[in-house]
Parts: C-alpha cells; structure tokens; sequence
C-alpha cells in the first residue's frame, strides 16, 4: 500500500494547546465526560471483579445503615413503652384534699407538667380492695391509712435529665412524704441507646475506612495493570490529572453503586423487619410506631459513598502515578 | 528546531551516556543520530522528550530551554513533539481511530475537528481503511504506521522517532523514511535514531554519529554516499 506524502502547509506545532485555550470549559467538561464514560466502560469490561468489589463495599456500608436503622427502631419501642411516663406524689398520711388540689394549682401553672391527676385515699382504698387477696386486709383497718397521691404527667418530649429535675422539685414541695419516679428504666434505656449510637458511628467509621481501602485497593491494581498505558498517555503529553481522572471516575462508580447496593440491603432488612413488628405493635394496641430509614440518608448514603470512592481513588492513584512518574 | 549545547548525561552509577555533545538540527531538517548500541542515541531522545534531565548543558526545542521547564510544563512540552517509538506503545484494546485520537483528546480539541484531524493523518500514513480495526490485527508495518499517525495528528513542529524502523522488513522500513521525509518536506523537523545505515544511506539526508556518548561525525546530507 503507497503511502501518501503529507500535503498542505508545514504542520504547526501547539494548535493542541491554542485550541485548549480558546475553549478551556468545553474541552474540561469533554474530558470529564469522557474520563466518566471509559471508567464505566473498564467497570463493565470485567463485571465479575467489578460486581465483588461493589459487593464487598456494598454490604459494608449496609451494616451501619442496618444498625441505625435497629437503633431507631428500639428507641420508638421505648416510646411507646412510655417515654414519661407519670410521677406518682404521696402526700404526707393526714394531709388534707385543699393541699392536694393547692399542689394541683402549683404543678398546672409549670411549663414541665402536662398534667396532674389527683387520687384521694378514698380511691386508692377501692383500687386496693378490687387486687385479689387485698379486700379481707383492708376490712380488718379502722381507718383508711392511705394518703392522697397526685400522679404528675411530665410534658412530652421532656429528656430524662429533666424529669429527673422534676421529680427533685415534687420532693421538696410541702406536704410530700414520696416521690415515686418510675422513669429510671427509660433513662438506662437512653444511655443504652447513646452507647449504641456511639457504636453505630464508630462502626460507621470503621467501615468506611474499609470501604476507603477496598477501592483504594482496587484502583491500585488497576492501575498497576494499566502501567504501559498510563506511561505512553504521558509520553503523548498528558498531564497527571488527566491520567488520574478516569481512576476518580472509577472510584466514584464504585462508591456510588455500592451506596446503592447498601441502601437497597437496608431497605430489604426493614421489609423482612415489617412482619414481627406490625405483630409486636397489634400487641400494643397498634400504639407502636416503626420508623423506617429516614429519606434524607437514604439519598445521602450513596452520594456519601461516592465521595468515599473518589477520596480512596483520589489518595492511591496520587501515590501511584507519582511512583510511576 | 533542536540545539544541543555541550550536553553531558551521567546515570547514577557512573555511567557516562552522553558527553560534551553539541548539534543543532535546524527547523523543517531532517536528521539521522546513529551509532552502535550503547552509543547515547536513545538517551538522547529521552532528554529531547524530557524523560530525563541532562547532567550538565543545555537544550532547546523549538525555542524553548528545556531547563526552564519544570515538571507542571512537561505534558504541555511533550504535546508540541510527535515521538514515534520502535514498540509502537499503542493502546491494544483501542481502535486504530482512538489510539490517534488520543494526543487530540489530551489536547482538548473539539470532537469534531478530532475526526477531520485523526482521518487525515491515517489517509497519510495510509490507514484510513482501518480505523476501527484494533491494532492487534495489524501487521508490524501498520501498527508503526498508526504510531506515526498519532505522532503527527497534533501537527507537531518536531518529530523524533527512536528506531522506528527497528522491526520491519527493508522495503516497509523505506516506505516509513520516506513518510518522515515527507513531513520533512512540510516544515517538520525530523530527529530520527537509527542503526540500519543502509537504510539511512539511502536516505540521503544528515547523520549525526555517536560513539559512547561523543559526537564523532556530523554528515551533512549531499556529502552521504
């Protein structure tokens, strides 16, 4: 086959650059576009390697999502097990009913109380009488020996701290003998739930830093497979960036995929969840509320993800392309 | 245009692969650096294309002191070089058309005036039949062909080619010298490292001699026999 001699003028040196200049937005965002669409292309050209990494970062970020998702879920049981529930004041024995309701008139008027009910001994004498085994005890009493309570409704939303607080002023107030705060399991199950949540982040963390470390790892190899390529890209003139890019791509296909995959495993884990819980809440009367992965972190988990990807693509190819430099 | 001014090149080790080397090749010239093996022709190429930094001296290319490049101007340099290589360093698992493409991708073109560009330079090397071939069902001759054309697709002002003929059969061997000859004939300056000496008697055009690291003869062109 002849081969033609060149025709035309003498070929010019940097036009490459010349047209780079008069256009740098257009040739950045093509560059983008095309870095973007061969890292997908490499991703789909070895889909057994590409399927297992995006698994394996996929299921790590599914735990901590799945956590948080469980530790939502057991701190709605303990709302709806009660989150203030009410405070029961006995007065001093002899205390009349006008201090009952004075106390009644005091309580009412603070932002902390949602509201008080009064028992007088009367009452509690008939509560008492109706408990098999009780009603023979108290037929054998002269007078009723028992004192008016007042049982105090904490507001909604109130932290245990200031229940606690609550329950230290009833105490003090005139006329009290006792003051029985049965919201001390809630505040266990709080400081529970703070462990857990502390857990949950760390274990957010950890993982993440996995995840960092699976696609750095990845991007490593990948590169270390493409060395020829990458040396001639950079003989031809490409700059750094340039070869970096399709491996940040690359990372960030990574990342987001497996945000998907852990987004889709928790939801999964919720809806194998339903069943139980729609029974355990029948069993409280329908009064239990699950909540389910907020949609915020739902859309947060993958894009988080990317960025992780990127990061762990972007700190390992600037290691790798320097020593290949 | 390419001046090499008392150019030394030592390797850690000792080595001494260039020494107190002075030539220039003037613009739209054509040249020939040969010599044995050994003899500093590729490090010599490798110090035009910035691979490596010469020990002592200076170097311009196409005006500009290499020296005062540093490594963020590298990419940009090398953009305004065509570089043929002996291996061809194609991308195996691309088509003819995309291993071309790539110094216009790298130099931001517009993807249009890429496929005027990257079909003319094949239609030179005469190639354009095979632009979605992928270079692996190439013949040696061709895949050195698509080399060259994606050496000349950014129209460089300097050329330089390290045995570029090293793999193929005589008459394929001509047929790429006088494709170099040809872009000579166009205002490129063309720096060729070759060892087949009849090859490059045939050529007729300047030949600068190495012989371990020393410049030993400069032949201009109408005195090669």
């Amino acid at each position: 086959m002849p081969i033609d001699a060149p025709s035309g003028s003498r070929p010019e040196g940097g036009e490459s650059s010349r047209h780079t200049r008069s256009r740098p937005l257009a040739s950045w965002r093509e560059h983008h576009g095309w870095s973007a669409a061969a890292s997908l292309r490499r991703l789909a050209g070895r889909p057994f390697g590409t399927l297992l990494t995006i698994a394996v970062m996929g299921l790590a970020l599914a735990l901590p999502l799945t956590f948080y998702l469980l530790l939502g879920n057991v701190q709605h049981l303990g709302d709806a097990l009660g989150r203030n529930p009410a405070i029961s004041v006995f007065l001093q024995p002899g205390q009349p009913g006008s201090v009952a309701q004075l106390l009644v008139k005091q309580l009412d008027a603070r932002d902390d109380v949602a509201g008080v009910t009064v028992k007088s001994p009367q009452q509690g004498l008939d509560e008492l009488s109706k408990m098999q085994g009780f009603s023979d005890a108290l037929k054998s009493l002269d007078d009723n020996p028992l004192p008016y309570v007042l049982q105090v409704q904490p507001k909604d939303g109130l932290d245990a701290g200031a229940v606690s607080r609550l329950a230290t002023d009833l105490r003090a107030m005139h006329g009290v003998d006792m003051v029985q705060d049965s919201g001390t399991w809630r505040q266990r199950l709080d400081a529970l739930l703070h462990v857990g949540n502390r857990i949950v982040l760390i274990l957010a963390g950890l993982l993440a830093l996995a995840a960092l470390l699976v696609v750095g790892n990845t991007v490593r190899v990948d590169i270390a497979s493409r060395a020829d390529e990458i040396g001639v890209l950079m003989l031809i003139g490409a700059s750094r960036a340039f070869v970096r890019r399709p491996y940040l791509y690359a990372g960030i296909w990574y990342g987001l995929f497996s945000g998907v995959l852990a987004v889709l495993l928790a939801l999964l884990v919720e809806a194998v969840l339903a069943g139980p819980v729609a029974a355990l809440s029948q069993a409280y009367g329908g009064s239990l509320h699950i909540g389910g992965l907020p949609a915020g972190l739902l859309l947060a988990a993958p894009l988080a993800a990317a960025a992780l990807g990127w990061l762990g693509a972007r700190l390992v190819s600037a290691w790798q392309l320097r020593r290949a430099a | 245009m390419i001046r090499f001014d008392q150019v030394s090149k030592r390797y850690e080790g000792g080595h001494e692969a260039l020494s107190q080397l002075s030539f220039e090749v003037a613009e739209g010239e054509m040249a020939f650096v040969t010599g044995h093996s050994g003899a500093g022709k590729s490090t010599l190429l490798k110090l035009l294309a910035l691979i490596e930094r010469p020990t002592h001296g200076h170097i311009v290319l196409d005006g500009q002191p290499l020296a005062k490049v540093h490594a963020p101007g590298i990419p940009r340099l090398r953009r305004r070089i065509g570089m043929v290589f002996q291996d061809h360093r194609l991308l195996m698992d691309r088509s003819v058309f995309a291993n071309v493409e790539l110094p216009l991708v790298i130099g931001g073109i517009a993807p249009q005036e890429r496929v005027r560009r990257v079909r003319a330079a094949l239609e030179k090397v005469g190639l354009l039949d095979y632009e979605r071939q992928l270079p692996v069902s190439l013949s040696t001759g061709e895949q050195q062909r698509v080399g060259i054309a994606r050496a000349i697709v950014t129209r460089p002002a300097v050329l330089i080619a390290d045995e570029p003929t090293g793999n193929l059969d005589p008459q394929l061997a001509v047929e790429i010298m006088e494709l170099f000859a040809g872009f000579q004939q166009v205002g490129t300056t063309v720096l060729v490292a070759s060892h087949d000496l009849p090859l490059i008697k045939r050529m007729r055009k300047r030949v600068v001699v190495l012989d371990h690291g020393r410049l030993v003869a400069d032949v201009a062109a109408e005195e090669v026999l």
